[in-house]
């Protein structure tokens, strides 16, 4: 319940599984827990499902923040995007006004209150089928161990960062 | 004649498309359209009843409760299961809980940008906002000269920094803002706390929904254990200390209404008198009704009564039947679905889904009023269009002579010197959010303490697993509603099960009722019904038609959740 003790890094798993694609985040979040052993309790798993500004509670006191999401940015479907930090903001910036549950929103909101984790990573799958339906479409389906993988790198890139940085990891 | 096209609206969840016919700067026509196509029923066929509340609760991010609690009491209701009042006090305190926050971060976050000009709070005076915020809530904390300061800095920055991001689509500067300098500045700050307070009340979900943002639902009950001094406690059991901690979350909720959402509500409200004359749309209203005192099947019983108040009348209530086939129907005359032939309208139980679009290309320019326009269907009651949410409920709790209700309402009509017939309108449903609020937080204790008395009487029962096996359930197909009141209003799930699977499974959403297209009879729905007459200063900026829309807190659903890279998020609009 107190924010003492939390992880300082959380991996955030957002997208809705109704909405065949736009759940990759999802999906991966939920993969995610076979590569954590050596994370050692310095990364939180947490599936953000469609919630927005409910999940700030869970993003603020963090150091870090790895958002796994679907990324529909014009790339072949399949596409694993990585983005970094103000790369990150930049595309939360331009769509988050029409949606109440919107990550980027949420990192928005997140920033004015001064509480945004001073690293913010963004592992993305540009989706191909976004209609109403459950499971991923095939190209988004073979994406996931990529995804993982790059996942795990930006995972322990933000905890590299932390050692150097001197934050509490 | 002028035709403006808003589409989509912004800050909602979801995707709505308003379009006005304007004559001489007053609103003479207005369709809603949603855009978008939700099709959940069609994943739920064929799976266990028992697990639909997983798939409901993720239909979108704000009402994840509410279609949860729904969709257990529906499965509930078919089989006869009759649930323990831990269950009913847990879900009570998860209802109540998801009101007030959902509530307070509409209007600050959402809907109060209709009313505040926040990039004109840079020019307040710290020292006036301080004094007005003392006139207005003695009690409350933040009123300092330096907190206000503060405040100003803070978004002084943000703008400064050119990233206006959440605040980017919204029409500052318009002449329909009203408020002085430094009200906009202390609204501005109270949406940082707003926004601060939802933090922690979330955790209240958490606790007794076993995780979060996602809680656990339970056919028959709810998934939480109680430890008491004969059982052990581990870490996923309630103790009474923890409801306790949790107590003092509810008191902080009940401050934060009392102490900072009413009083801003009654400025912002007492700015804008004239907004109770417009949009208040229907005039008839109805509720579902929930907080049940004795059980689901006692509407009788609910703090949140259940009826239905036709043509503004204040004085009586109609009973609603949600089982009665003669009551629910949902036509598709302007909504792009087909019905086999000959059929117009159909109760929920035998409910179809079956899209079939007929519209224009996009991108188009214009929707045909006179054709199909809208993938929402047009749900009626005896076949009258109704709005829902807080206004029908505040209206209903009036008409059915509750006490608690009529004391909030004659309050804050009373410091507004306003007539009751002012509920009628825009700001009068904004108000009645913001009153259902302060009744909500007050029951949360009450049923929070209700919880603490049993619990410390040994009471510990929170589910009913005598009929969880399938083996146990009638042989023969049976059908079941379960209802709640969302946030937006009167929520329900209608369900049939035959040889242990979902045969069938209906959602009416409160959307569906208030952003409904005409009907085959020609009948506006509310939002349209709500903009007809509405005056607007300037064709391309509006703002007007926002508020009013705002003013029910629209859930279309199904947010798609990517990020785009090319702002098509931005609302377009167009004068044609």
């Amino acid at each position: 319940m107190s924010s003492i003790d939390r992880a300082p890094v959380l991996v955030l798993g957002v997208g809705n599984i109704l909405l065949g694609d736009d759940g990759a985040g999802v999906h991966l979040v939920k993969q995610m827990p076979r590569l954590s052993a050596d994370w050692n309790g310095t990364v939180e798993l947490l599936e953000g499902g469609t919630q927005g500004l409910a999940l700030l509670g869970d993003i603020a006191g963090r150091s870090a923040l790895v958002l796994l999401d679907a990324a529909a940015l014009g790339a072949v479907p399949g596409t694993v995007h990585v983005r970094r930090d103000g790369e990150v903001l930049e595309l939360s910036h331009r769509g988050c006004t029409a949606h109440e549950g919107n990550a980027g929103e949420l990192l928005a909101v997140a920033g004015l209150l001064g509480e945004l984790p001073q690293c913010i990573m963004m592992v993305g799958i540009e989706p191909l089928r976004l209609e109403t339906g459950i499971g991923l479409s095939e190209p988004v389906q073979q994406a996931i161990p990529a995804a993982l993988e790059a996942a795990r790198q930006v995972v322990d890139e933000a905890l590299l960062y932390l050692r150097h940085s001197g934050s509490h990891a | 004649m002028t035709r403006i096209v808003v589409d989509p609206v912004t800050r909602i969840e979801g995707h709505l498309r308003i379009e006005a016919t304007l004559d001489g700067g007053t609103i003479t026509d207005a369709i809603s359209s949603g855009t978008m196509w939700r099709g959940l029923e069609v994943i739920l066929k064929g799976r266990d009843p028992r697990e639909a509340w997983a798939f409901t609760e993720r239909i979108c991010g704000v009402c994840t409760t509410v279609h949860a609690l729904a969709s257990v009491r529906c499965v509930e209701n078919a089989l006869g299961i009759t649930v323990p009042q831990n269950a009913d006090l847990i879900r009570n305190i998860m209802f109540l809980t998801q009101m007030v926050q959902d509530h307070v971060v509409h209007f600050y976050h959402l809907h109060a940008m209709d009313w505040i000009d926040v990039p004109a709070a840079l020019l307040a005076n710290p020292s006036s906002a301080a004094a007005l915020q003392r006139s207005i809530s003695p009690t409350w904390p933040n009123s300092s000269s330096i907190y206000f300061a503060t405040v100003q800095a803070t978004l002084k920055k943000f703008v400064d920094s050119g990233q206006l991001g959440i605040f980017q689509n919204a029409y500052w500067g318009h002449p329909a803002y009203r408020l002085p300098a430094e009200a906009n500045l202390l609204a501005f700050a109270h949406y940082l706390e707003a926004l601060q307070w939802q933090k922690e009340i979330v955790k209240i979900h958490a606790s007794f929904g076993g995780k979060n943002p996602h809680p656990n639902y339970l056919v028959g009950g709810m998934p939480c254990s109680f430890a008491t001094a004969t059982t052990t406690s581990s870490s996923t059991t309630l103790t009474i200390a923890k409801l306790t901690e949790l107590r003092t979350i509810v008191q902080n909720a009940i401050d934060l209404v009392q102490g900072m959402y009413i009083p801003d509500l009654l400025l912002i409200a007492g700015k804008y008198p004239d907004w109770r004359y417009f949009g208040g749309g229907l005039g008839n209203f109805m509720a579902y009704g929930d907080v049940p005192q004795n059980g689901i099947n006692n509407p009788g019983q609910f703090r949140f009564p259940q009826g239905v108040v036709l043509n503004r009348n204040l004085r009586s209530t109609s009973p609603l039947n949600l089982a009665d086939s003669a009551q629910i129907r949902e036509g598709v005359g302007h909504s792009w679905y087909v019905y086999p032939e000959g059929i117009t309208d159909l109760h929920p139980y035998d409910g179809l889904t079956q899209p079939r679009y007929d519209g224009p290309a996009p991108p188009y320019s214009n929707l045909d009023g006179n054709n199909k326009y809208s993938w929402v269907k047009a749900p009626r009651w005896r076949g009258i269009p109704m709005e829902v949410g807080p206004l029908a409920r505040v209206v209903v709790g009036y008409a059915s002579r509750r006490q608690e209700f009529r004391d909030v309402v004659g309050r804050a009509l009373g410091y507004l010197h306003w007539d009751v017939s002012s509920l009628f309108s825009t700001i009068g449903r904004t108000l009645a959010r913001g009153l259902e609020t302060s009744l909500c937080a007050q029951w949360l204790i009450a049923e929070l303490d209700k919880l603490i008395a049993n619990v410390s009487a040994g009471v510990t029962a929170t589910a009913n697993t005598a009929l969880w096996d399938p083996s146990t359930w009638p042989k023969t197909p049976v059908k079941g509603f379960g209802f709640t009141e969302a946030p937006r209003g009167a929520l329900g799930h209608w369900i049939q099960i035959a040889d242990g699977k979902i045969a069938n499974y209906q959602i009416v959403v409160p959307s569906t009722w208030n952003a409904s297209p005409k009907d085959g009879r020609g009948q506006r729905g509310a939002y349209e019904s709500a903009l007809m007459g509405t005056r607007m200063m300037t064709a391309d900026q509006p703002l007007e038609i926002l508020r009013t829309i705002h003013s029910f807190d629209p859930c279309l659903a199904c947010a798609t959740h990517v990020m785009t890279p090319d702002g098509r998020t931005l609302a377009e609009v167009k004068v044609v």
